[in-house]
């Protein structure tokens, strides 16, 4: 009697111990369909597009289940390293540029040369997913790092357009000051931020690289003249103070200047075009970042807004190819897209959507072509260069907000942002 | 680091003897009739594993196993993407000799335990004396304060934080009825450390609650004896209540140093993840954290792990040590 009870006992823990480990030993109840995981991050509307090009997918491939693993930016990476690390990485992830050089550089990343269909993505673009000359990814679609202005801001404070052709920094500057002051107070001239696009673009006007042969190719010169247009900025209140433009800067897009209706010009992306139309509720107008009296060369360049990478350990290598090869090639799936993931940069997918897009992407579409013969083609950080965000900002704010001298930040930066890429 | 935690420590052990106690007793007057004493102890002890096992796995899988993975990786180069490469001393010796980063995360998260730690606990102690004296409504008042401890730590809180001294938050909309023009406290290094200590000096609840209870445990005969001869308060306070309340400041003490020093959520909701504004806020673990998921280093923040786990076993041993000449135990002389 005792001995079954403790019997029953042994079975009830030991059915509960069972139950801690179990999960995931169940197998597919779909049968014999290929399972293929698929990890992106993002908003929920993109979570929503995504599904819908992943049901579009399932119904031309019916034996390919695919599973997407959805996360936000912030923890996007943490969960992905994680995943990599305990050999369960995702078939087809998601990885923008900078951190391609670490995942490629790892060997988590398999090479797509020949398994999958490149020859009608603009071959320039398609360059920023290769690392020592394998195609480890491809890019989704192209964005461009421009100044977004809005009109009616600038004309009620008895200003004008200005002409981006011709414009200069100093420029920028004087009309962001002249801005804040014909406002009600309420409205500043400019925001900043410390995208390193921003200063990859002022460095190439200067004509210097960012990353020059495994080093930082900015010289220290550069680096204060790129903080004294900050420093400018505030002491002629075209723009909020350090502190502030910290607290906006940290509240993200929707809450930026632009987005608020608060500030005139802006630095951003050009796919958010359409987002910080629809929040601030007005017209807003793409232009070129002003330029530098005696520039040669405009700086901006076309970058890659993400880019579809295959897993090095992937049991349904084929599968992934195939998946990608829809994402970038099949017009069904461009047209669900649309610029979700940046501009396609597949011709003929392009072609084939242009009518459908949304009138903030065709006018980024024009504003592209008509910049398209200044870019610059576009750079690809190396083993280190996801550090360089971080970097940047911590110097940047240390000046602005006069923590710091120029002149110390400099010396500091370039030591630890080469310490970086030396890793 | 869990494994430091003190507060963790007995509740595990409590819910363990709990468990094993009601286990075993159903069978103890059966056993009586017809088995050895021996025999049954055996059998007793048997069915306490079975029931143990849950949290042996949980002890040994969870906590012990990382903490043992942890010092091994401390020692290699670890990028979480491929395999760990063993470099022996090299993290060790980086940290200390070329990492500036990890120096003002030590000199931030310093002065916030300096600085906070005596606040909290004064502020603490001063509030558990006055409801101490027999305030209506004390166990309301008591609820009350000790909400903060509860939500101190979470992420709604340092939101909240962020905007009551955001450019446009509260506190400068208070100054601005009076004309004065704040900036943005969490974001102006000189003062974005200051908002963390501030909302940590906020949960004092926790410590008062436990103040309390020391108080309550000071025989009021003490204080009737005193007045009879004439004591003032503050004399009654200062011969009376601090020397017997202090092997409880002591408790409080040592608690709130190893988990102010561990501090994590608020730097890292206040900042935004970044430690900034220029690491103003960059505390010990952030950096830590920052190390091993931002930048792909997990040999180096395990190693930034370890030198945590020694700092702050230093810091108990010292204040262990020092108890000695300052803690009143009623039982010795």
């Amino acid at each position: 009697m005792r001995s079954l009870k403790t019997t029953a006992l042994l079975a009830a823990a030991a059915m509960a111990l069972a139950a801690c480990g179990g999960g995931g030993s169940g197998g597919d109840a779909s049968g014999d369909k290929v399972k293929l995981r698929f990890s992106y991050w993002g908003s929920d509307s993109r979570q929503k597009l995504t599904e819908q090009v992943i049901a579009a997918f399932e119904k031309k491939n019916p034996t390919i289940d695919v599973v997407g693993e959805f996360s936000d930016w912030p923890s996007y990476y943490e969960s992905l390293a994680t995943k990599v690390a305990a050999n369960d990485a995702p078939d087809v992830m998601t990885i923008e540029i900078r951190g391609l050089a670490e995942y490629a550089g790892r060997g988590a990343l398999s090479d797509l040369t020949g398994k999958v269909n490149t020859a009608d993505l603009d071959p320039q673009v398609l360059a920023s997913g290769s690392v020592d000359g394998k195609q480890y990814a491809i890019p989704t679609g192209v964005n461009v790092f421009s100044m977004l202005a809005n009109k009616a801001t600038i004309e009620k404070a008895g200003q004008k357009l200005p002409d981006d052709k011709t414009w200069t920094w100093d420029e920028f500057v004087s009309l962001s000051q002249k801005i804040t002051a014909g406002g009600d107070g309420s409205v500043y001239g400019a925001e900043y931020n410390f995208n390193p696009a921003y200063l990859t673009i002022f460095a190439a006007q200067r004509g210097e690289k960012f990353y020059d042969n495994g080093k930082i190719g900015i010289t220290p010169d550069t680096l204060k003249a790129w903080w004294a247009t900050f420093t400018k900025l505030i002491e002629t209140k075209g723009s909020p103070d350090a502190a502030k433009m910290g607290e906006i800067a940290a509240a993200g897009q929707e809450q930026s200047l632009i987005a608020t209706n608060k500030g005139a010009f802006g630095m951003w992306w050009s796919n958010q075009l359409g987002a910080m139309a629809k929040s601030s509720g007005q017209e807003l107008t793409l232009l070129r970042l002003p330029k530098l009296p005696d520039a040669t060369n405009a700086g901006m360049f076309l970058q890659p807004a993400m880019h579809w990478t295959a897993s090095s350990k992937s049991e349904h290598a084929a599968e992934a190819h195939k998946f990608i090869d829809f994402l970038i090639n099949d017009p069904e799936a461009g047209g669900l897209l649309l610029s979700d993931r940046g501009l396609p940069i597949n011709s003929k997918v392009l072609e084939a959507i242009k009518s459908k897009l949304p009138p903030a992407d065709q006018q980024t579409l024009t504003f592209l072509d008509s910049v398209k013969s200044e870019l610059s083609p576009v750079v690809v950080p190396p083993k280190g260069g996801s550090k360089m965000e971080d970097i940047l900002k911590r110097y940047s704010e240390a000046v602005t907000s006069g923590q710091q001298s120029p002149d110390e930040a400099a010396t500091k930066l370039l030591e630890e942002a080469n310490a970086a890429l030396a890793g | 680091m869990s494994g430091l935690d003190p507060c963790r420590g007995p509740a595990v052990v409590d819910s363990l003897s709990l468990k094993s106690a009601v286990a075993t007793e159903p069978h103890a007057p059966k056993g009586r009739r017809r088995r050895t004493g021996v025999n049954r102890s055996r059998r007793e002890a048997l069915t306490a594993y079975v029931f143990l096992a849950p949290w042996f796995v949980g002890l040994f899988l969870i906590t012990i196993g990382p903490i043992a993975a942890s010092l091994y990786l401390s020692f290699t180069d670890y990028s979480l993407l491929d395999e760990a490469k063993w470099v022996g001393l090299d993290n060790y010796t980086t940290m200390f000799e070329q990492d500036p980063r990890f120096w003002t995360s030590l000199k931030v998260t310093t002065i916030y335990v300096v600085v906070s730690v005596p606040l909290q606990l004064g502020f603490a102690l001063g509030l558990a004396l006055l409801l101490d004296r027999g305030l209506r409504g004390l166990s309301f008042y008591r609820s009350i304060y000790y909400l903060p401890s509860l939500l101190g730590g979470s992420v709604a809180i340092a939101i909240l934080w962020r905007k009551i001294f955001g450019a446009d938050g509260l506190v400068n909309s208070v100054l601005g009825l009076f004309g004065i023009q704040g900036t943005s406290y969490v974001n102006n290094p000189d003062t974005a450390l200051g908002t963390l200590i501030l909302l940590h000096v906020w949960t004092f609840g926790a410590p008062m609650v436990i103040f309390l209870a020391g108080l309550r445990q000071i025989p009021r005969s003490y204080y009737e004896a005193a007045a009879v001869d004439g004591a003032t308060t503050l004399r009654q306070f200062k011969t009376i209540t601090l020397p017997l309340l202090t092997p409880i400041i002591f408790f409080n003490l040592v608690l709130e140093v190893i988990k102010s020093f561990q501090s994590f959520t608020q730097s890292f909701i206040v900042s935004n993840g970044s430690g900034g504004p220029n690491d103003s806020t960059l505390f010990y673990t952030l950096y830590l954290y920052v190390n091993g998921f931002k930048e792909y280093e997990m040999g180096y923040a395990s190693a930034l792990a370890w030198v945590l786990v020694l700092i702050i076993a230093g810091l108990t041993g010292v204040n262990f040590l020092a108890s000695k000449y300052w803690v009143f135990y009623g039982d010795s002389k």
